[in-house]
């Protein structure tokens, strides 16, 4: 369904001295930098697949997926989504998938979301008995009904995902590109978007690339996870390997009047980490195999004045920074 | 083709309904634009109660050039106002991306996202002024030459659209060039009088390098007593083509630009 080939992408940027006689040098020299936000990545994906593109910020995500979208041309490498090369043949590629931004909308902004869904039908040439099914269906799955009749630029952020996401599913495309799908959304929000694109997958046997920050959705959507650090691929394979590699990992925040003489104490040496320490913060890391939670925190209180303190799954941050270190 | 009108039907369509629901924007939006037009006129109505005839024009006659220009402003203000929000609207905030994933042309997609309902009214006061001063020149008008005004006062729109899409296609690479267009348009304001008022090297870059003179001296110049523009009045729709075949071969290489570069 989807093949990539050392696929790159380089950023040309181009420097600029502040003031004014910066910005009349550069006018004629230009200093540039690149920047190599996807770099020789290469990767296939089967029909009905729903793959998690996860890393860090700035690790190359949203560029990979521009290009698989035909917004960006690669600097290099191939790519074919559904037999198509996208930065050649926008256009035919636009019919085969579908896309959401969680920064931005796909929506017309000031027409009524149920207008908007018209234009779209007839942009994407859907039948209208298929349109009027999946309206249906859609809906009653996302809850639609209470805000059809309101102008984009009126939702609230989760209304207008809802709406975003019904909107990429719109023309039954053979692939979704879904980034940061559940950015800023509450916990009732995010699970509805997750049952629908499970439910999407299982009906039309729509593949999904999703992109995120949140464990959550990887752990409820993707037997598979691609993860991305620097423009490189540092793991694709299978979400429960992952987990079990990683998934005990737990790291506490405590928040302390005073770091400055900190020091491990001795009886948690053997199995905890110190992830970070700051003037007012120690963060510590260790598995749940070796050492239970309550545990590190009754000895850390019994040695440390201690305000506050949070525990933290494992987060995509923390996994990408051990297979660095550690590997697979 | 004809997809595309029938989808720009569909877009001009849902946004119409949307005026209607606001009736009172619309209304505004028409009067405030009618009063500028019209404070503009009534300035040239005042020089004319002091002199009759303007370095060869007559009052009726800079009335029809003016009808033209503002007839030729409005089918660009309705129809192709977005242009103007490229940089800011959709280059800058990466919106620009949503025009990429469509089965479309993304700059008939861009057009066809926004239906100015402002330039409603330029079209009325320009038809007004039409309608006045053709009654008062010494023209005789028969069906043909209506015709040949129509076709004159498209060209027109298409010019003033060619010229800001060429001019905002540097948004592209500078992110907005609104302050570009804004330039290359206030230009346009010299040309809803006779060209004939100013010095030749305005003269010549209104005609040759910003084509503004096309908008509506020189197709005007075909109906009124001046003849010697008679070549130049022809070719108007010549000169429109041509300007939306450069600025859209402009716009081609500006969209390589940022599918390479991203926003
Ligand atoms: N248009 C651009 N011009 C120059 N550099 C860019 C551009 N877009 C992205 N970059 C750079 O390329 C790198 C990869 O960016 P990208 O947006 O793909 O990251 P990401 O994985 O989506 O991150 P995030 O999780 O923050 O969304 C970053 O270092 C970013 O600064
Ligand atoms: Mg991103």
């Amino acid at each position: 369904m989807i093949e990539v080939k050392d696929l790159s992408k380089d950023y040309i940027i181009l420097k600029r001295k502040p003031g004014l006689s910066g910005a009349i040098r550069s006018l004629f020299i230009r200093e540039k930098e690149i920047k190599q936000a996807v770099d020789h990545i290469s990767f296939e994906i089967k029909p009905g697949e729903v793959v998690g593109y996860i890393g860090p910020n700035g690790a190359g995500k949203s560029t990979t997926i521009k290009m698989l979208c035909g917004i960006l041309t690669p600097s290099h490498g191939e790519i074919r989504v559904n037999g198509v090369v996208p930065y050649q043949n926008r256009k035919q590629n636009a019919i085969n998938i579908g896309a959401v931004y969680g920064q931005r909308t796909q929506l017309f902004w000031d027409i009524p979301v149920r207008e908007s869904y018209e234009l779209l039908r007839h942009i994407y040439e859907i039948p209208k008995n298929d349109f009027e099914a999946r309206m249906k269906h859609f809906t009653e799955y996302l809850n639609l009904g209470p805000i059809l009749d309101i102008p984009v630029r009126q939702l609230s952020l989760g209304q207008k995902m809802r709406c975003e996401l019904a909107a990429s599913f719109l023309h039954n495309p053979a692939v979704v590109f879904l980034d940061e799908p559940t950015i800023g959304l509450d916990v009732a929000v995010k699970e509805n978007i997750r049952k629908f694109i499970r439910e999407m997958n299982h009906l039309y046997g729509t593949t999904v690339i999703l992109t995120t920050h949140d464990m959550e959705d990887i752990e409820q959507l993707c037997q598979r996870i691609i993860i991305i650090d620097n423009g490189s691929i540092l793991y694709d394979g299978d979400l429960v390997a992952v987990k079990e590699r990683f998934g005990h990992q737990r790291t506490i925040h405590f928040e302390m009047p005073q770091t400055d003489h900190f020091k491990l104490p001795a009886s948690l040496e053997s199995t905890v980490d110190v992830a970070e320490i700051t003037e007012s913060r120690v963060s510590l890391l260790f598995s749940s195999r070796d050492i239970k939670g309550a545990e590190v925190i009754a000895i850390m209180m019994a040695e440390y004045e201690v305000n506050d303190l949070t525990i933290k799954d494992t987060s995509i941050e923390t996994i990408v920074k051990e297979i660095y270190e550690r590997g697979i | 083709m004809v997809r595309y009108m029938k989808l720009y039907w569909h877009f001009f369509a849902a946004q119409v309904k949307v005026m209607t629901e606001y009736w009172v924007d619309f209304i505004i939006g028409f009067m405030s634009v009618f009063f500028i037009q019209f404070t503009s006129v009534y300035f040239i109505k005042v020089v004319f109660d002091h002199i009759d005839v303007l370095n060869g024009w007559t009052f009726y006659e800079i009335l029809f050039i003016y009808g033209i220009a503002s007839t030729g402003r409005s089918i660009h203000q309705i129809f192709f106002d977005n242009l103007w929000l490229v940089g800011r609207d959709y280059i800058r905030t990466g919106n620009f991306d949503r025009l990429l994933i469509r089965p479309l042309n993304p700059l008939f997609h861009l057009i066809a996202d926004k239906v100015q309902q402002d330039g409603v009214g330029n079209l009325v006061l320009g038809t007004i002024l039409l309608g006045i001063s053709m009654n008062h020149l010494a023209f005789d008008w028969g069906f043909w030459d209506i015709v040949l005004l129509i076709v004159m006062v498209i060209s027109s729109g298409l010019i003033y659209s060619g010229i800001n899409l060429f001019f905002v296609t540097f948004s592209f690479w500078m992110v907005d060039s609104f302050p570009l267009m804004q330039t290359a348009f206030n230009v346009s304001q010299f040309a809803r009088y006779p060209l004939t008022i100013y010095s030749k090297p305005i003269r010549i870059i209104l005609t040759w390098v910003v084509p503004y003179g096309f908008t509506s001296f020189y197709p005007a110049t075909l109906f009124t007593g001046h003849k010697n523009y008679t070549t130049l009045a022809l070719i108007t729709p010549a000169v429109a083509a041509i300007i939306c075949v450069i600025a859209y071969g402009f716009w081609i290489i500006g969209l390589r630009a940022y599918t390479s570069t991203g926003n």
